[in-house]
């Protein structure tokens, strides 16, 4: 067969997938992600549900995998900004920022973290923790390489050009200044497209009082709190510094108003519950739900063991009406269950599970790919096909979260489908 | 041939440096026996450090290298490239972390350096009783067996036919389709009608890559991956019988359906005009949705979650086809009063809620309710719930549909038992890996997709065909041969008792029993050599190439000495 360049664009679990099973079948990838590590979401879960493995150990591997393999082009700080042509002969731009820190030479020991001058909010730890200009999100981050934030970096961006601080501790030379951003041209006969999701902004929803002051906590926030790798190294520091002990889980924020179901929310709250309870058994935890989507053979048990742990499940009769507010200095959720009554719990932490959007450079790809969104915003996929993997656009294929909310088993299965469309299509072979 | 063993520690810039006293670490352990160097060096990883160890192993001619440096998972690899490179058998290297186990972890140098000094001797130990491995290659075969004709298998075959690759779809009934033939209509998200699925069979039957074996059972399957040996017989032109061969096996055998008759609270079978999913499709399909008294009925209730809690899981399909046949019947009746009894519905896939708001604005009443009870009361189906707000109440209706839960087919356990692959909890074929591998099993080239798996609708059971297509065309590419892993279990004749003990551990169905020889037999060629049969011999005649007791035991012995 045929050597052919492949373009996949995002490397979560996913992208990933697809990467190293295309180069088992001979093809070259250049896997282009826009963040400076891999691993996409997953990578900041502690645990997954329903046998709460450890997330980290379980994609690690599959990251390590991606690092060593010859037969893909990681690139990395890099989002495509133009593609013309068509299947089999797709020729793109790709911009690549500089990191400033050389992936050959950093051998990741994290000398240069702590004589940064520069302080600034960590977005992969959602904002829970400060990071310098110069540092890894997280422990465990690979590649284990950091990049310079160029727009806070006191050197680059003149505030302070004496400032070399990192480069100053850098035993191995891999910190280069004079780096610049590139546009790299590629040409490729395929393209799938696995850029993930994204999550809906609470702060949008003013019904649960979110403000990132007080205890209330997104789904992603939570995630990050007790992940052992995370801004309290898995301590269960609420932002007042209290500990857990009465809990509100809120499912299905946003999900009128987006108009579906995001498939996972009601598993990882449960998921939430069985590590709370787990953590502190003495917590008291209610889950406010609409219908427990828990589709899937094993995914009731995961609840019935929630139940038997006394977790408290509570249909609401109308998911939107709920709502949090503080009183007298602690926070409660107001709902109606099933009985129209009205309720109050008391609450010292609250989680809300926000519905999954499509990821924020969606428009802007489909633009430059040419194809076409569906009504929710996703990427559509064919309409007279059975399977949603391959787009309107011959040669491109959509994998994972990109197409709409799915777990992580599905995600993979439609990168795996992807692989297969490439493979078949770069041996002249066009199924359906 | 005498020995000469290199030992090289890396620097690691200062990472290394700054927490162990290298100079003295190579003093200490430069007398050992065997070896030949002991030096240090900057930063082996690097490119002038990789030359510098290649050129070093020829000058050298080290029989044995020991590198000091960080993770194996880190640079193992890596160094592994370079003593093949140096023409040095790559099995005769070992690697020692003294960076994260060491100096990383110990802030007083001298007892980090103390137990530097004792992994590096261990390694020495160790490496020493290294023999050099071999990779082998094996000719493969890259045809494929597809069990089941349903939709699953249709696309399985369709995604992996082609003029260098064979395939054998094997049905079990006397036409392909499976379950979809049973179907009126599909889901709007699933394509507009049934109409794709007749392409499709059609499709497979002008295949010339495809052979299609209709009313045939599976008899038989023996083998590995990239060969396997396969006989099936015909049902009806006198158990004709037929053997080939193939690499990779997909199953495709789809699913069952819960008999309502085992939870007679439903009244299937015992009340009247209550009939399953199934029925109504044929009744759809017939254009004629009527009593058995021959009337169109006034009044439908749909039963959702049939069969759920005694399966203990949710089927996922049954609330959007339940919406389906409600939409359906006020299309055809528009005067028809229909009510939905749910538990929750599962709406998970992104069009799904529309599909539901849409059925809403047509007036069907969605009743969120448990406890079930359908009773014949004066000729009328009497539905009995209770309610959201914990109310008993009841409604009267002319006709009453099941949904079923979806369950394993029939032949799931013999599938299981032939192939040797484990099922879960639930009777349907389990993953090798649920999460990272959902369509592959423990045994290599064999694949289960679609239903079999467990519930899912139609997109779903296709996306995971075309995945077991994607992963077989990936690696078991016509004319490449397989490279088998080399670290494997072997077992010593002499020692076997041939308990039978390491059939029963081996996750991956590798050890069959000779009972000529009444001893047990390692598939070398598809061992994975995680070693659980080595733990589990009582007699100790298993070894694991590259792990076997005196590497062990030496490496150990010195770690703790």
């Amino acid at each position: 067969m045929k050597k052919q360049n492949v373009l996949i664009i995002g490397a979560g679990v996913a992208g990933m997938e697809a990467s190293q099973l295309l180069t088992e079948a001979g093809h070259k990838v250049y896997l282009v992600e826009k963040e400076s590590l891999i691993g996409g979401q997953t990578i900041k879960f502690e645990e997954v549900y329903p046998n709460m493995e450890c997330s980290t150990c379980m994609v690690s591997p599959k990251q390590q995998e991606i690092l060593q393999n010859e037969n893909i082009e990681l690139l990395l700080l890099s989002e495509v900004k133009e593609v013309n042509g068509t299947a089999g002969e797709f020729k793109v731009k790709v911009k690549k920022k500089a990191s400033y820190v050389s992936l050959a030479n950093c051998i990741g020991c994290g000398a240069c973290y702590e004589p940064c001058p520069v302080s600034l909010d960590n977005n992969f730890e959602e904002g829970l923790s400060k990071m310098k200009a110069i540092a890894v999100p997280c422990a465990g981050a690979l590649p284990n390489v950091p990049a310079i934030d160029a727009e806070n970096c006191l050197h680059l961006n003149g505030k302070k050009k004496e400032c070399q601080a990192c480069k100053e501790a850098c035993m191995f030379d891999a910190i280069d200044f004079s780096e610049k951003d590139e546009t790299l041209d590629l040409e490729v006969s395929a393209i799938i497209v696995a850029t993930g999701f994204d999550m809906l902004d609470l702060k949008k929803l003013s019904q649960y009082g979110y403000n990132q002051k007080d205890n209330v906590y997104t789904a992603l926030e939570f995630e990050r709190l007790y992940a052992e790798n995370g801004p309290t190294e898995g301590k269960l520091i609420l932002r007042d510094g209290e500990t857990p002990k009465t809990i509100g889980i809120i499912h299905c924020a946003g999900r009128e108003e987006q108009g579906y179901c995001s498939a996972v929310c009601c598993m990882y709250s449960t998921k939430f519950s069985h590590f709370l309870k787990h953590k502190v058994p003495e917590a008291k935890i209610k889950e406010f739900h609409s219908d427990l989507c828990i589709p899937g053979k094993s995914h009731q048990k995961f609840y019935q063991e929630a139940l038997k742990k006394e977790i408290e499940f509570i249909r609401c009769r109308n998911i939107q009406d709920i709502s949090v507010e503080k009183k007298n200095g602690s926070l409660q959720v107001n709902y109606q269950n099933g009985n129209i009554e009205k309720n109050t719990f008391k609450a010292n932490m609250i989680i809300v599970a926000p519905a999954m959007l499509p990821g924020k450079d969606t428009k802007n790809l489909a633009e430059t790919l040419g194809l076409s969104l569906d009504e929710k915003g996703f990427f559509a996929t064919k309409s007279n096909e059975l399977s949603p993997i391959a787009t309107d656009v011959e040669g491109i294929f959509v994998a994972g979260c990109a197409e709409g909310p799915k777990d992580i088993p599905d995600s993979i299965a439609q990168a795996e489908a992807a692989v297969g469309k490439v493979v078949n299509l770069s041996q002249g072979k066009i199924n359906e | 041939m005498s020995k000469k063993i290199g030992v090289y520690i890396c620097e690691c810039g200062t990472n290394i440096s700054d927490r162990i006293d290298i100079d003295s670490l190579i003093e200490e352990i430069s007398s050992l026996e065997d070896v030949g160097v002991a030096k240090k060096y900057g930063l082996l990883c690097s490119p002038a450090g990789k030359k510098y160890l290649a050129e070093d192993i020829k000058k050298e001619e080290l029989t044995h290298l020991v590198i000091g440096a960080c993770s194996p998972r880190e640079h193992e690899q890596t160094f592994m490239k370079v003593c093949l490179e140096a023409g040095l058998n790559p099995y005769l290297f070992q690697m020692v972390n003294i960076r994260e186990q060491c100096a990383w972890m110990i802030s007083d140098k001298e007892a980090a350096t103390r137990l530097a000094i004792k992994y590096i001797r261990a390694g020495i130990k160790r490496v020493a009783l290294h023999k050099s491995l071999e990779k082998i290659e094996l000719e493969s075969n890259p045809d494929v067996l597809v069990i089941g004709g349903g939709i699953a298998g249709i696309e399985a075959s369709l995604s992996l036919a082609g003029p260098e690759r064979k395939i054998y779809l094997v049905e079990k009934t006397d036409a392909l389709g499976g379950m979809t033939n049973k179907f009126a209509q599909l889901l709007p998200h699933q394509g507009a009608n049934l109409s794709i699925v007749k392409d499709k069979i059609e499709q497979v039957n002008n295949n010339e890559h495809i052979e299609v074996f209709t009313s045939t059972a599976v008899e038989d399957i023996h083998g590995f991956l990239g060969n396997f040996e396969i006989s099936v017989t015909n049902q009806e032109k006198d158990s004709e019988k037929k053997e080939f061969k193939a690499g990779a096996v997909v199953v495709a055998i789809g699913f069952g359906l819960y008999d309502p008759k085992e939870t007679p609270a439903f009244g299937y079978g015992d009340v009247e005009n209550v009939i399953n999913a199934l029925e109504f499709e044929t009744m759809i399909s017939s254009g004629k949705i009527v009593l058995k008294n021959g009337k169109p009925p006034a009044s439908v209730a749909l039963i959702h979650c049939v069969g759920r809690k005694e399966k203990g899981y949710c089927s996922k399909t049954c609330c959007l086809y339940s919406i389906k046949f409600a939409r359906y019947l006020k299309d055809k009746l528009p005067n028809v009063d229909v009510s939905e009894f749910y538990q929750d519905l599962c709406l998970p896939d992104k069009s799904d809620q529309n599909y539901f708001e849409e059925a809403k604005k047509k007036g069907i009443h969605f009743i969120q309710s448990d406890e079930i009870e359908i009773k014949d009361i004066n000729d009328r189906i009497k539905v009995k719930y209770k309610s959201a707000e914990g109310k008993k109440e009841e409604l009267s209706v002319d006709m009453a549909i099941l949904a079923p839960a979806m369950v394993p087919s029939q032949d799931t356990p013999k599938m299981a038992e032939m192939l040797n692959l484990p099922l879960d909890e639930t009777g349907f074929f389990k993953e090798a890996h649920e999460m990272l591998n959902p369509v592959a099993t423990p045994i290599e080239g064999v694949f289960v997709v679609g239903c079999a798996l467990g519930p899912k609708n139609i997109p779903d059971s296709i996306v995971q065909s075309q995945a077991a297509a994607g992963k077989i065309l990936s690696t078991l590419i016509p004319g490449k041969k397989l490279e088998p892993e080399v670290k494997t279990a072997e077992i010593r004749e002499e020692f076997c008792t041939g308990c039978q003990t390491c059939l029963s551990v081996c996750f991956y169905g590798v050890i069959s029993f000779d009972e000529h020889k009444g001893i047990s037999i390692v598939n070398e060629a598809i061992c994975r050599g995680c070693g659980s049969c080595v733990g589990s011999c009582p007699s100790g005649a298993i070894k694991i190439k590259h792990f076997t007791y005196p590497q062990l035991y030496r490496e150990v012995l010195e770690a703790l000495r």
